[in-house]
């Protein structure tokens, strides 16, 4: 009765229907372009072969042995590079750091967590500084079972030569710097990088290397918390006293743990290094190389010996703390005494923004912050003054509306339509881009990294010169997984938080995610049913009990005192439903001044509640006040969207603890109709992330109201 | 789509009930079957048998009636029908005319020798048995249990991991409980929707419901089903871990034992040895479903997330099979098993008959301990889910109609169509193809008026 082969099919059908759908979201691009930025070797996956049960599943029974303690133990390691860890396991805090250092995070809800070994997640992890071997042996020590052979050899495929070669700018100067004088040697053989390579005189054919030390000391200086950061002093004490108690951890998880621990702490050790110097003007060349060798190079810049490159005078407020994870993040950032670039990965509202001020204020060099869109220019130009001592003087911003005067500004901001802008520009704005194109950046802040096109980026990129790239985003998620490209066009992503742990901790509100079920009318889904073009959607939007719901949720929350933002990506549905019901509304056609006018309105007037917006205001529309998100209509199944609307409602709210939920995200879905199906796949990421999605088929109470 | 019944599992009690007066009063000869007929009988149906036990007459209705405070006539009511549809008392006319109650004497008689002492040793074969060399203790006797009983399970979920087969006489209580179906293409017999709702009972209910319809079958092989009757209440007043001798036995007796060794109610070291012991599957069986069931036994396997996830901590092949009914597996590790709970997966089994219900509740006995701090246990998002799936395939609404068709002109149809409409009979139209559906309470009306005004008859 269970016909294997008819469940294989299904699978294998639903799996390409699958990939079908992930394109449905994002841009073009053209293959030939994506090939040069990334290492062959990263497009590599493990081999999986094995054989599969009477129901369809992977089994790994007889390939895998049991450990006998395998209690104690929190992992269960596939040979297809999937990872299972228990978040009730007494070394999960050990596992889940290592984890999140060498592999992505597929799922983590309550009690299994899910993550995936890929080649850009061990790229990212080596180029933090961990070594092949500890990620094998820590790995098999975690593990349940045996560790699967495919498992290991694909660390080592992976490892081996990603993260050995650093492009370091200091002094001024580039040069390509490793630990591993057998890969320069390698690196030296190739005659294309011979032609890069800088020498004094001609002569000079062997040598010419130099040796060097890196300091494993962080270059990250904080304010700590008046009561002592609990953290730091005590891991190690803390470690074996959690040892002490818990009996049942095998002594060689401990072991291990404090030796993967030892880079977060501020230990000096001195390592060798050695190093050839490039020719500046071949830079790109070499990078192109480089990466064709499958040696990509990992761009850090040993900014406290950048003597060129004059300091801005920039600190942290000393009222400014971190909280832990913003730390962890940065750490990462700055371990090795270097600025590393990469991607730091947190939920909107957990404070991107003040990592990037951090960051900018721990390089202390010429900044430029690149945003979505104007209002977001003015959100990090306000945080720049909350956070540090930055004043306007250093501040500019280079817009379309600002007038300020950016050239020869330690502190840039601006978005990346203004600087990849390929049309005529203003004579004033053309001297700007000069000035900028001329100059060495410090340290360049990409905010909400995964928006931008990849073109677009590559114009960026080409634009500014800048040592260190920091990108900012919540969500590492793309339809058309071009995500991955990031990695190699900005580097590997640093660190990544888990949703739910910031939650339970009250640094991201809790928020109660829920789908609407509107049933169309019999004279719309008629309609619906015989039409055959884009108006089907409209249809579905402006489903009149959808409008009916809407308006009660808008009554029921007014009445509660919240602040409601309420989002449509469909423009004809925006206005009707806000002109209807007597609400303001934005969409992109509203200029910069009426935006900031209805956003202030929205924070500060009691008589403003809700408003309207349009796909605009996804990103970057810094709303603390906002408690109550309505989503009438969507980008189709695009699940980054639907995480950054979220994201809109979860800066952390006062009164924290005193409800189960402190904040409410609305979808409103037209039964029967294609958003049924939509919204399915855009919850996906947000139910990975361990939030659960209550259907309601009635909201209880509208009939009374009418 | 198949419309599937929902497994009506009696209880010993309503198994009794249907059984023809003669073979009940048989049934009572036994000691053991008045007691066991005794504990399952309503509290109040306790106390009037315990009262009129003594007195060797009929006892007048009225009397009875007055025992019972008139706030408490419904509790009154279930008792005295229990009393008479066990033919534990009848009604007879008193002299003087009055309706009294009086009780069977077969089961006054035995159901005495049952709380007073006295007659035969229950369990057959007077004298002791001496020790026995391979003695069993109770966690062996367990675990073979539900090793037997698995076996049963396995077999009819089809999977072919560790199973050694099952009888015939098995297959054929199988077949004759709906709970699979034989095809002449299969050389096996395959599940029925009744079937995968058998599968999701509590192991005690399955045990009790696969033994009901073994009894209904043990006439056609020629046994007696009073002598197996009371050998079954016989055994669900033995010791657990205790041996029993099987001398004096009949010889249906002695096929019956065999039968219920396959079941794993009984264990027998070799088919000729001459003693057995009761397993707690056997034990439980008479003495109250309502109790405990050796599910409780066992800690709860599942861990279920609110992204769908289903996390199977166990490495019995039969659990996972049970799972996968409704989920799609997708990893198989040892000692744990993955699979995700999908709209297909959910829909495949709804088509082959598991209620939505019965998966929540499967889910939810079966979770693992962890979860049990969780408030509700299941996240609430995923039991909407599947109720949700279950509901989606109701949508339709069925009205029944008479269709009228074939007008000669659109004027014709208007008419009619209108009058229809007035009288709110009408279900639906098509001026296009000029035909209507009207409802079956309105055909009268509107063929009456169709007849009275036909215009292009005229």
């Amino acid at each position: 009765m269970f016909d294997t082969k008819e469940r294989k099919a299904k699978k294998r059908q639903k799996v390409e229907l699958e990939a079908a759908e992930e394109y449905d979201d994002f841009e073009e691009e053209s293959p030939q372009d994506v090939k040069s930025a990334v290492p062959e070797s990263a497009t590599r996956q493990v081999d999986d072969s094995a054989k599969e049960d009477e129901f369809g599943a992977k089994d790994y029974r007889t390939t895998l042995d049991l450990k006998n303690d395998h209690n104690s133990r929190p992992l269960f390691v596939a040979p297809n590079g999937h990872i299972f860890l228990e978040s009730f396991s007494p070394v999960y805090k050990h596992a889940h750091d290592f984890l999140i250092a060498i592999s992505e995070p597929v799922c983590r809800p309550q009690f299994v967590h899910e993550y995936k070994l890929t080649a850009y997640s061990l790229y990212a992890a080596v180029s933090v500084g961990l070594e092949t071997n500890d990620i094998i042996e820590y790995l098999r020590r975690l593990c349940k079972t045996s560790l699967p052979n495919g498992i290991e050899e694909f660390i080592k495929l992976c490892t081996l030569s990603y993260g050995k070669v650093k492009l370091v700018l200091k002094h001024n100067k580039y040069y390509v710097e490793s630990m591993h004088p057998e890969v320069i040697q390698q690196l030296l053989k190739d005659p294309v990088i011979q032609e890069c390579r800088f020498r004094l005189s001609a002569e000079e054919s062997e040598g010419g290397i130099v040796e060097g030390q890196v300091s494993n000391k962080s270059a990250l200086q904080l304010n700590k918390p008046a009561n002592g950061n609990p953290d730091q002093p005590g891991t190690s004490a803390d470690g074996t006293t959690d040892g002490a108690e818990q009996p049942t951890v095998p002594s060689d998880i401990f072991d291990y743990y404090d030796k993967m621990d030892r880079e977060d702490e501020d230990e000096t050790e001195d390592l060798k290094t050695v190093s050839f110097e490039v020719k500046a003007e071949h830079i790109e060349t070499m990078q192109k190389r480089c990466i064709e060798l499958e040696f990509p190079l990992l761009a850090e810049y040993d900014f406290k010996n950048d003597t060129i490159n004059p300091d801005i005078n920039i600190d942290l407020k000393p009222s400014t703390v971190l909280r832990p994870y913003q730390e962890k993040s940065l750490r990462k950032m700055f371990g090795n005494g270097r600025a590393r670039s990469g991607v730091i990965v947190l939920p909107c509202g957990a404070g991107k923004t003040l990592v990037g001020v951090t960051a900018a204020c721990t390089v202390r060099k010429r900044c430029l912050v690149l945003a979505t869109s104007g209002v977001s220019v003015e959100q990090w130009r306000s945080q720049f003054k909350m956070w540090s001592t930055a004043d306007d003087s250093i501040i500019c911003r280079f817009t379309s509306d600002a007038k300020d005067k950016p050239i020869g500004c330690s502190i840039c901001i601006s978005t990346y339509s203004m600087l990849a802008h390929s049309m005529k520009r203003s004579w004033e704005a053309e001297r700007v881009m000069e000035w900028m194109q001329s100059q060495e950046w410090g340290i360049m802040l990409l905010d909400e990294v995964q928006t931008i096109p990849a073109k677009m980026f590559r114009r960026v990129l080409t634009i500014v010169n800048a040592h260190t790239k920091l990108g900012l985003t919540a969500t590492l998620v793309r339809e058309d997984d071009k995500i991955a490209d990031l990695n190699f066009l900005i580097g590997p992503k640093l660190y990544e938080a888990n949703w739910m742990e910031l939650q339970n901790k009250g640094y991201i509100a809790r928020v109660q995610c829920a789908e609407v079920w509107c049933p169309m009318n019999p004279e719309f889904y008629r309609e619906y049913l015989n039409t055959k073009s884009m108006k089907k959607l409209l249809l579905a939007v402006n489903n009149p009990n959808k409008f009916r719901n809407c308006q009660f949720l808008i009554k029921y929350h007014e009445r509660r005192n919240d602040k409601i933002i309420v989002f449509s990506d469909n423009v004809f549905a925006l206005k009707s439903y806000a002109i209807k019901l007597n609400k303001p509304y934005l969409y992109g056609p509203t200029s910069q001044g009426e935006r900031m006018q209805v956003l202030q309105n929205f924070v500060h007037n009691p008589k403003v509640n809700t408003i309207f917006v349009s796909k605009v205001a996804d990103t970057s529309f810094d709303l603390p006040e906002a408690n109550v998100l309505i989503q009438i209509s969507a980008h189709g199944g695009s699940r980054r969207q639907e995480a950054q609307r979220m994201g809109r409602i979860l800066r952390a709210k006062k009164g924290a603890i005193a409800e189960e939920y402190n904040a409410f995200f609305y979808t409103l879905v037209s039964q029967d109709t294609l958003e049924v199906h939509y919204s399915l796949k855009r919850q996906r990421f947000l139910v990975n992330q361990g939030y659960s999605y209550k259907v309601i088929t009635k909201l209880a109470g509208m009939e009374t109201v009418n | 789509m198949a419309t599937t019944r929902k497994l009506d599992c009696k209880n010993l009690h309503g198994y009794l009930k249907t059984l023809p007066w003669h073979v009940l009063d048989k049934l009572y000869s036994h000691p053991a079957t008045c007691l066991a007929v005794f504990r399952q009988l309503p509290d109040l149906s306790k106390h009037y048998v315990m009262r009129m036990l003594f007195i060797e007459q009929h006892v007048s209705q009225s009397v009875v009636n007055l025992w019972v405070n008139s706030k408490y006539q419904d509790e009154q009511k279930q008792a005295v029908t229990a009393l008479t549809d066990l033919r534990v008392w009848h009604e007879e006319t008193m002299t003087g005319g009055l309706q009294g109650w009086k009780m069977n004497q077969t089961f006054r008689k035995n159901m005495k020798i049952a709380l007073l002492g006295g007659g035969n040793p229950w369990t057959s074969g007077g004298e002791q048995l001496a020790p026995d060399k391979h003695s069993k203790d109770i966690p062996f006797l367990d675990k073979y249990a539900l090793e037997r009983w698995e076996c049963v399970l396995h077999f009819m979920v089809g999977s072919t991991e560790g199973t050694e087969g099952v009888s015939r006489d098995i297959i054929d209580v199988l077949l004759h409980a709906g709970l699979m179906k034989s095809d002449s293409l299969e050389p096996l017999p395959s599940i029925t929707p009744e079937g995968f709702q058998f599968l999701l009972m509590e192991t005690g209910s399955q045990v009790w419901y696969f033994v009901l319809q073994y009894l209904e079958t043990v006439e056609q092989r020629g046994m007696d089903l009073i002598e197996c009757l009371s050998f079954l209440f016989q055994l669900s007043f033995s010791t657990l871990g205790k041996d029993y001798s099987t001398e004096g036995m009949t010889e249906n007796q002695l096929k019956f034992l065999q039968h219920l060794r396959e079941f794993g109610l009984v264990y027998q070291r070799k088919r000729k040895s001459n003693r057995y012991y009761p397993t707690l599957l056997a034990i439980n069986l008479a003495s109250g479903l309502s109790g405990l069931s050796s599910d409780s036994q066992r800690s709860g396997y599942l861990v279920v997330e609110t992204n769908y996830r289903v996390y199977a901590y166990t490495d019995s092949p039969l659990q996972v099979a049970l799972l996968a009914l409704f989920c799609e597996m997708l990893y198989r590790f040892p000692t744990m098993s993955i699979g995700n709970l999908t709209r297909t997966s959910i829909r495949d089994a709804l088509a082959r008959g598991i209620t939505a219900e019965q998966m929540v509740n499967f889910l939810r006995s079966h979770v693992h301990p962890m979860m049990l701090k969780n408030n509700p246990v299941i996240p609430p998002a995923i039991t909407d889910q599947i109720r949700l799936w279950e509901l989606e395939r109701n949508r339709f609404k069925f009205t029944d109609g008479v269709l009228y068709s074939q007008f000669l002109s659109q004027t014709d149809f208007e008419l009619l169509r209108d009058y229809a409409k007035d009288l709110g009979v009408c279900v639906w139209d098509s001026p296009e193809k000029r035909v209507m559906v009207v409802t079956r309470f309105g055909h009268d009306d509107v063929k009456k008026f169709w007849k009275r005004n036909k215009p292009s008859n005229s």
